[in-house]
């Protein structure tokens, strides 16, 4: 993988990924404590905007992936979140984190 | 290490203090990937997770991740089949199944582990 050696170039958008699976996202119980969760901890870093947790719906499919967005007032506070939260454990999974894209993400291309 | 929630429910967030590391599979992330190497790159690390689950026996989860046991089944010889760490064994195949599948089906140089074989295909 080249990916060790590429620019990080922070951005607001928070994305952390291999948090959750499919199966999970559809349990409804589920999803509200895998939001409060995540926000209960993310809120440690800076202050949370807004929150998206894609779930899989009839007309869209979604990657085995587990993608979270966590929009953060600063990119400062998206920094700090970045680093804290990477290699962290939620659901017995390695938690890998990222930016995203500001524009992308405020026109739901997620 | 479990952290309280204020509902008596506990986080699904493990220990802030234990960091995990997986050689050469950084978990920060640089710019300007795509999607699709994001994707694949997590669908490697995690079937990398789940093989190293598997390979080590380390396959049960924490009491609070579990889910509730179904009533036994017994073979043959009166031994129970449907066991819990059988059970979590099979989640862990069936879920890296999947992700090989995406591999497969998304990305024309993904490789599927070593130690997975076709053959080993689930039956629903």
């Amino acid at each position: 993988y080249q990916i060790v050696n590429g620019k990080i170039e922070p951005t607001k958008i928070l994305l952390l990924l291999n948090m959750v699976t499919e199966e999970e996202l559809l349990n409804d119980q589920f999803y509200e404590e895998i939001r409060e969760d995540v926000m209960n901890e993310c809120k440690n870093f800076g202050n949370i905007l807004s929150i998206k947790i894609p779930r899989p719906t009839e007309n869209k499919e979604l990657s085995n992936v587990g993608k979270i967005y966590i929009e953060y007032e600063t990119t400062d506070q998206s920094m700090i979140a970045y680093k804290a939260l990477a290699g962290r454990k939620f659901n017995e999974r390695t938690v890998v984190t990222a930016y995203y894209s500001e524009m992308q993400y405020l026109a739901d291309d997620i | 290490n479990m952290v309280q929630e204020p509902r008596g429910r506990t986080t699904r967030w493990g220990d802030p203090n234990v960091k995990v590391n997986f050689p050469g599979l950084p978990t920060n992330l640089p710019a300007r990937l795509s999607k699709d190497e994001i994707d694949s790159y997590i669908i490697n690390l995690r079937i990398e997770e789940i093989s190293q689950k598997l390979r080590t026996g380390n396959v049960i989860p924490p009491e609070r991740a579990r889910s509730p046991s179904p009533e036994p089944v017994y073979g043959a010889d009166g031994k129970r089949i449907n066991t819990r760490e059988y059970r979590y064994r099979k989640k862990l195949e069936d879920e890296r199944h999947k992700l090989i599948e995406e591999g497969q089906r998304r990305f024309k140089d993904f490789k599927p582990p070593a130690d997975y074989k076709k053959s080993n295909k689930h039956v629903e």
